[in-house]
């Protein structure tokens, strides 16, 4: 429940301050969303099943976000950076998809 | 999934695991197939660490907290972002789009002045040339090929060619016409080229007068007539004997090409004639690469 409450907060928050993003941060930040989400799932359902570990969680999403940020900019620097956008986000959005389905039968078995 | 032991058949050793065909596809197998949960909260699990309800520390408790808060925050500012630059967006266009039409007439302006310095030019010569017998052989040389050249305004009996695009939605629900085909650069060439075979003397598109020298193609989606864009519908004027060029026009590979693409694709194709038509003068021609042959 806290973490319920602590997104509702951080979402205010954001769409009160509405802070700039810094223009050199700008080409991660879709990223940096998507793997968020996937976090966020990903905890969701840990939750339902039994499982969940806030140490994993936290990890998890400062490392997706950190490791795809990190491949993304590599790419830019290789001159396949909006390719390796494309990957990151193909396979970010694969996860996601399996773990809202995997929420979905815990919360009505169907 | 699971690898199946085969028992060798050799003595000794360990029974080697079965390995799959498809071996060296097994990230994608494993992305497209696998539902399982991030594999760090199984493992923690079964370490025993946590689990729901038990929050093992108070910093684990702020530590998610402050996790969660930040995706709230990253979430909501790509929200807002987004909705911020939409007006931003839009604002742009629109001075894109005014910016567009003051130069278009700025452009206008300047080709006014441009034929009004010719014409101008034109009198100062005549005049000069009027002053003496070779001048005025020279004037009525110059006239003349000034005329035939296309230079000149020429006025005279033919037909006028009207095609225009398809509508954007047919009124008739037929499924035999295809919507939002448009006429093609190649369309009004062919169009052209069948009119000075059916022995047109003057030839002008939407106003825009045809020389040896002008060619028409297309840039993006618009249609250039000597580089100067032309908007649908398209007039083809053509100066001429309106019998025998009507009759002809319509036996001519355009006529047949515009009869069928208006029965396909709903093209508009018409065809008029009249007794007066006027033709505007194309601009001064400059010929490049052709010189004058010397008569001997």
């Amino acid at each position: 429940m806290i973490a319920a409450i602590g997104l509702a907060i951080g979402v205010t928050l954001g769409l009160v301050l509405q802070p700039d993003v810094p223009l050199w941060l700008q080409p991660y930040l879709p990223i940096a969303i998507v793997a968020a989400l996937d976090a966020l799932f990903g905890a969701v359902r840990a939750t339902l099943e039994g499982v969940f570990n806030e140490r994993v969680f936290v990890v998890s999403f400062v490392a997706n976000t950190v490791v795809a940020a990190l491949i993304v900019f590599l790419g830019d620097q290789l001159g396949v950076g909006s390719q390796l956008t494309t990957a990151v986000v193909v396979v970010l959005g694969i996860r996601i998809f399996s773990n809202a389905a995997a929420i979905r039968r815990d919360l009505f078995h169907a | 999934m699971a690898a199946m032991s085969k028992q060798p058949g050799a003595p000794g050793g360990p029974p080697r695991p079965w390995k799959r065909p498809d071996a060296s596809m097994s990230l994608l197998a494993d992305l497209m197939t696998s539902d399982a949960l991030d594999p760090g909260y199984t493992t923690a699990a079964r370490r025993g660490e946590g689990g729901n309800g038990r929050t093992s520390s108070r910093s684990g408790a702020v530590l998610v907290l402050v996790t969660v808060v930040a995706i709230g925050l990253l979430l909501a500012t790509a929200v807002a972002k987004v909705r911020r630059e939409e007006p931003v967006a839009e604002r742009h266009r629109q001075e894109l789009v005014a910016e567009i039409e003051s130069q278009t007439r700025q452009t206008d302006r300047l080709q006014r002045e441009l034929v009004r310095q010719r014409r101008e030019t034109a009198r100062h010569r005549a005049a000069l040339l009027a002053q003496s017998a070779a001048g005025q052989r020279t004037q009525h040389e110059l006239s003349r090929l000034a005329f035939v050249a296309g230079e000149t305004p020429v006025e005279g009996p033919g037909i006028q060619v009207t095609v225009d695009d398809a509508p954007e939605r047919s009124e008739q629900e037929s499924d035999d016409v295809i919507s939002g085909a448009r006429v093609l650069d190649r369309d009004l060439q062919e169009l052209v080229n069948s009119l000075w075979a059916a022995g047109a003397d003057a030839i002008a598109i939407n106003g825009q007068r045809l020389t040896s020298v002008t060619a028409i193609r297309a840039a993006g989606d618009a249609i250039l007539v000597d580089y100067r864009p032309v908007n649908p519908p398209y007039v083809v004027t053509a100066i001429g004997d309106p019998d025998t060029m009507e009759t002809r026009f319509a036996d001519s590979r355009a006529g047949r090409l515009f009869r069928t693409l208006e029965s396909t694709f709903g093209i508009g194709f018409g065809v008029r004639r009249d007794e007066g038509l006027k033709l505007p003068g194309a601009s001064a021609l400059t010929l490049h690469y052709a010189r004058e042959v010397r008569q001997r």
